[in-house]
């Protein structure tokens, strides 16, 4: 029983930073329609200037988490400027081939000046974990669940309440529209990669000093980020929060379970019985494309 | 097209100046083993410019012609390709992991070169007939066996696995829970993990509750830090023993901290005592240069593979008096080498007639204890 | 002349053997020659339906994997007690065992996939792909999982004094040149016929293609079968070129370098993956002889790639065949827009 309370536990430690990358996939995956192959390295961008930040410039940690998330806002939007916006009408494959160069790009050159050597960032948590009875978490992990929820509940007001997320919402349901409003379609595809990129980055400056920090850390977590999304439903917030809480729940019952080789298959089988039955995904409320 | 025909005509007519004896070295520089194949290239390259400050071999200096296969079989295959038809090294050093290895092996019998395996630990690649291969580095058979008399000194009852779920790790936990099982042990629970997964929670929790008092892991040094440091954020009081010598513990001192304490971890080179090596000379001699460099003291523990590669390799080359592929072939049957591995020879292992070489090194257990490697008092 | 054209193209290269004594460059064309088959047969969906799949190094697997394993024989025990064997068969079988195996599981994944479209679609190609991978790699009892299947027979045609053997560099890059010939005549056919019609129709536009009576799921899925029986074929060549098979044949790299290879050549016609695959089958290469950092030669193969679809995002092909007809190269976004608007991709 002690087992099954601690597999809960674990699952919703890490369900926060799944929903956070989740989250930041499907502004643009989900809404902007780009098959984003560099989230993952906007994940990774967060943990190597947390490294940096922390480790060799001796920021203050949480400083450095605000700084992290800042530079990911200011890389995804110079990725949208220099390469997304001349490919605004091109096809979605033709835009993810570029996507993917700049996976490798950005890949290569972290491990052309990190090396590939596993990195670690000193957190100011104490070593030893929480302990509630039978179940112990680490401090570290409690942290980023904090702070995830805090940024989940921050990216909703932001696209549900205010000014910005309205010109978003407008810009991606009915584009031509939105332009005879008055809405700068230009900045709004900017500034929506530039957050779901922030976000990723968030999720990498959090998880950065929990986990090692490698070149190839964004291929795994960017993998998950898209089953997410396609759970969530394409474009929906809520959907993806939960959809994170989701899959990290499949993966440690599965892997405590059922077989811990399948762990990360977990939630590509989930994903392809979801699609089979519900096409939309599980929230959604858009139509079924085509 | 055609300007990649110009182009690779232009590299060939390189090849023509034989005023340096080469040998190749393909390795993993990019891609998922990036970190390790880029240790195992760096002591290559310590060893090739002592050799050549020593005056080289056959009255020749030697070059490592070093090229990246990128973590990949099919690269693997096309660095071997490029160095025996291109550059026409007569023997080779590779190709780090077993996959990569073994990926390599038909092309070393069709163009009839002998390899220097220094690091990949699957049993197969000695076992399938192939005469070119030369294994300087461990089995996971070998390494089980060198830790049989430790079972009942360290008092091992019941012991669970943690393995990364590749040729790797499936051989070094089948061989470890076989000697168990041979030596008055039970074994509880066999779990697996993919080799890029950062998250461990769900197998550590049932590696708790299964009542072990040990858990082997194998895995590289990587994923063995968050092993150890999710182990203790969960409480799972085992003895963590790590297997397969990829486990670095410098690495793991610095970035586990105290999660690191009180563990064991199996070694082919101890750095932290070279005096114990079969040949501390060597040993010592490759440290101070490596550190010279500047290079990872982490590193310590992957580089020396190349450099005793090289060693040998040249070894065999004055043993055959030529640089040419057969004779250097025939001639490794017969070497020594004091190498950090140990008195490096090669002994018979396979099906008969098309026997591979194999070395037997020394394996050592060390522990860490209040944040420093020692010797363990068995 | 255009007609004539690919028919000197072939036996130019056919004679390459000939003149070309450099085994490096030849297994360079080997390979790249696999990838451009399993590169032509992901243009079929990719380029001809429009579908997005990235789950092509799948059906590419699996035909590695199946012509090994019925070229090396197995035995799986289906019940405790029961065991379900193959003895070893010749090589040219087992390739044929590939493309069939393949193609029926492009029948089953096409079937099960094309309930959605788009984006969704997109994943669960991904998802397929990946599943397959964690089977071979798990299911060891088949495929001896990570511990790869090695000494995978040659291939060996003919018997006695007429045997064909191809282990050499020379027979085998005419074989692989051979089975692309056959392959780009089959998908050339396709699609010219009245199916490859429909298949571009539905491209367009699907919901259109239906209404005037186009059974678009059927011809995703005989497009799917094709693509996947062929893509078998070129993981049957590796797998008898290379002769070890394990499950990184499925790694997520093979189906990006397919997919960089049709994009960038030109998705949607018969040349496009051809160029394509020429040109970043030799780049890597090319740059390996430049021995600059092995990171940087990724990176440069990146911002190659990138810049080959900013200024020409149709791919070079298109941008060829626009400019020897006079008129502007690559398609402008304002083109492609009005081209994409009525496809709610």
């Amino acid at each position: 029983m002690d087992e099954l309370f601690q597999h809960f536990l674990n699952a919703i430690i890490l369900g926060g930073t799944y929903a956070l990358l989740g989250i930041g996939l499907t502004l643009i995956f989900g809404i902007m329609r780009v098959v984003n192959f560099t989230h993952g390295e906007l994940y990774a961008f967060g943990a190597y200037c947390m490294y940096a930040l922390v480790m060799i410039f001796h920021v203050n940690f949480f400083l450095a988490l605000a700084l992290a998330m800042a530079m990911g806002i200011l890389m995804g939007a110079a990725l949208e400027m220099l390469l997304l916006n001349r490919l605004r009408g091109a096809d979605i494959d033709t835009t993810m081939l570029v996507m993917i160069g700049a996976w490798i790009v950005m890949q290569n050159m972290e491990q052309f000046i990190w090396s590939g050597v596993a990195l670690s960032i000193n957190s100011p948590f104490p070593a030893n974990p929480l302990v509630l009875g039978p179940l112990s978490v680490s401090w570290n992990r409690v942290y980023v669940f904090i702070i995830a929820l805090a940024l989940i509940g921050a990216t909703y007001y932001l696209v549900n309440r205010t000014r910005l997320g309205k010109a978003m919402r407008a810009t991606f349901q009915d584009r031509d529209t939105a332009a005879l409003m008055g809405i700068r379609i230009d900045r709004i595809h900017t500034a929506t990669f530039a957050l779901g990129s922030g976000l990723a980055a968030a999720a990498g400056a959090l998880l950065g000093p929990v986990f090692v920090v490698t070149p190839t850390m964004g291929d795994l977590a960017a993998s998950k980020a898209f089953a997410i999304v396609i759970l969530g439903g394409l474009g929906n917030i809520t959907g993806a929060t939960l959809g994170g809480f989701i899959l990290a729940f499949v993966e440690e019952l599965g892997a405590g379970y059922i077989s811990s080789g399948y762990r990360d298959a977990m939630g590509f089988l989930l994903i392809i019985l979801i699609l089979l039955m519900r096409p939309t995904g599980l929230f959604a409320q858009k139509e079924r494309i085509g | 097209m055609a300007t990649a025909v110009f182009l690779t005509g232009f590299v060939v007519t390189g090849a023509y100046a034989q005023e340096t004896i080469k040998i190749g070295v393909t390795q993993p520089l990019t891609g998922a083993f990036a970190a390790s194949g880029n240790y195992v290239a760096q002591g290559a390259k310590i060893a090739e410019e002592e050799i050549n400050q020593a005056g080289g071999v056959l009255g020749k200096k030697i070059q490592l012609i070093t090229e990246d296969n990128k973590s990949n079989p099919t690269e693997a295959v096309s660095t071997v390709e490029k160095l025996i038809t291109k550059d026409k090294v007569p023997v080779l050093i590779g190709a780090w992991s077993s996959t990569l290895t073994l990926a390599v092996m038909p092309k070393l019998e069709e163009y009839k070169v002998p390899m220097i395996v220094e690091t990949s630990s699957s049993g197969k690649i000695t076992t399938s007939g192939n005469p070119y291969i030369f294994r300087i580095s461990p089995t996971s058979a070998m390494e089980a066996k060198a830790f049989q008399p430790l079972v009942k000194k360290m008092g091992i009852k019941k012991a669970s696995f943690l393995y990364t779920n590749n040729d790797f790790g499936i051989g070094s936990a089948n061989e470890y829970s076989n000697m168990l099982k041979t030596n008055g042990a039970t074994v509880g629970v066999m779990e697996t993990m993919d080799p890029k997964a950062t998250d461990f929670s769900a197998q550590l929790a049932k590696i708790k509750a299964s009542g072990s008092d040990t858990l082997f892991v194998t895995t590289a040094v990587e994923q063995l830090t968050l092993i150890l440091k999710q182990a203790k954020e969960q409480q799972v009081k085992v003895r963590i023993i790590s297997c397969g010598g990829s486990n670095s513990p410098d690495q793991l001192i610095e970035q586990a901290g105290d999660a690191a304490n009180g563990s064991y971890h199996t070694a082919f080179f101890p750095p932290w005592f070279p005096e114990v090596t079969k040949n501390p000379e060597v040993s010592k001699r490759y440290m101070a240069e490596w550190k010279k460099r500047g290079h990872n003291v982490g590193g310590l523990t992957e580089g020396f593979r190349g450099f005793d590669g090289v060693y040998v390799a040249v070894a065999g080359i004055k043993a055959a008096g030529k640089a040419e592929p057969e004779a250097i072939r025939a001639a490794l049957w017969g070497v020594t080498v004091k190498g950090i591995y140990g008195d490096i020879h090669f002994n018979k292992e396979g099906p008969a007639g098309k026997e591979s070489g194999q070395n037997v090194p020394v394996v050592y257990l060390v522990t860490i204890t209040n944040g420093k490697v020692v010797k363990t008092s068995f | 002349m255009s007609r004539y054209f690919g028919w000197l193209l072939v036996a130019f290269l056919a004679s390459v053997p000939l003149w070309m004594h450099d085994f490096y460059f030849l297994h360079v064309l080997i390979t790249t020659g696999i990838f451009i088959i399993a590169a032509m047969s992901l243009n079929l969906l990719l380029g001809y339906t429009g579908q997005l799949s990235l789950g092509h190094v799948a059906f590419f697997g699996i035909g590695a994997y199946t012509s090994a394993l019925v070229s090396l024989g197995f035995q799986i025990h289906v019940l405790p007690d029961f065991t379900i064997g193959l003895a070893p068969k010749p090589a040219w079988f087992a390739m044929l065992a590939a493309v069939a195996v393949a193609g029926l599981t492009g029948y089953a994944i096409g079937k099960l996939s094309f309930r959605v479209r788009g984006a969704y679609f997109v994943i669960v190609s991904i998802s397929f792909a990946e599943v397959v991978r964690l089977v071979a790699v798990n299911w060891v009892e088949l495929t001896q999982g990570p511990m790869a299947l090695n000494n995978i027979p040659v291939l060996r045609l003919g018997a006695g004094p007429l045997e064909l053997s191809f282990l050499r560099k020379p027979e085998f890059y005419l074989l692989v040149l051979a089975v692309a010939v056959v392959c780009y005549v089959v998908i050339a056919r396709l699609v010219n016929s009245r199916a490859g019609r429909a298949m571009i129709a539905l491209r367009e536009n699907e919901s259109l293609a239906t209404s005037v009576g186009i059974d678009v799921t059927h011809y995703l899925v005989l497009a799917t079968v094709v693509s996947a029986a062929i893509a078998g074929v070129a993981g049957a060549l590796y797998a008898h070129y290379i002769r070890i098979v394990d499950p990184d044949i499925f790694l997520f790299i093979y189906t990006v370098t397919m997919v960089i290879m049709v994009i960038t050549g030109g998705k949607g016609t018969l040349a496009g993956p051809i160029v394509g695959g020429a040109l970043f089958g030799f780049v890597p290469e090319i740059l390996r002889a430049m021995e600059i950092e092995p990171e940087l030669q990724w990176v440069v193969y990146g911002v190659l790639m990138i810049l080959v679809v900013y200024f020409l995002p149709r791919g070079i092909v298109p941008a060829i065949g626009g400019y020897f007809s006079g008129q502007k190269s690559g398609g402008t976004a304002e083109a492609a827009t009005t081209a994409a608007e009525p496809v709610q991709k």
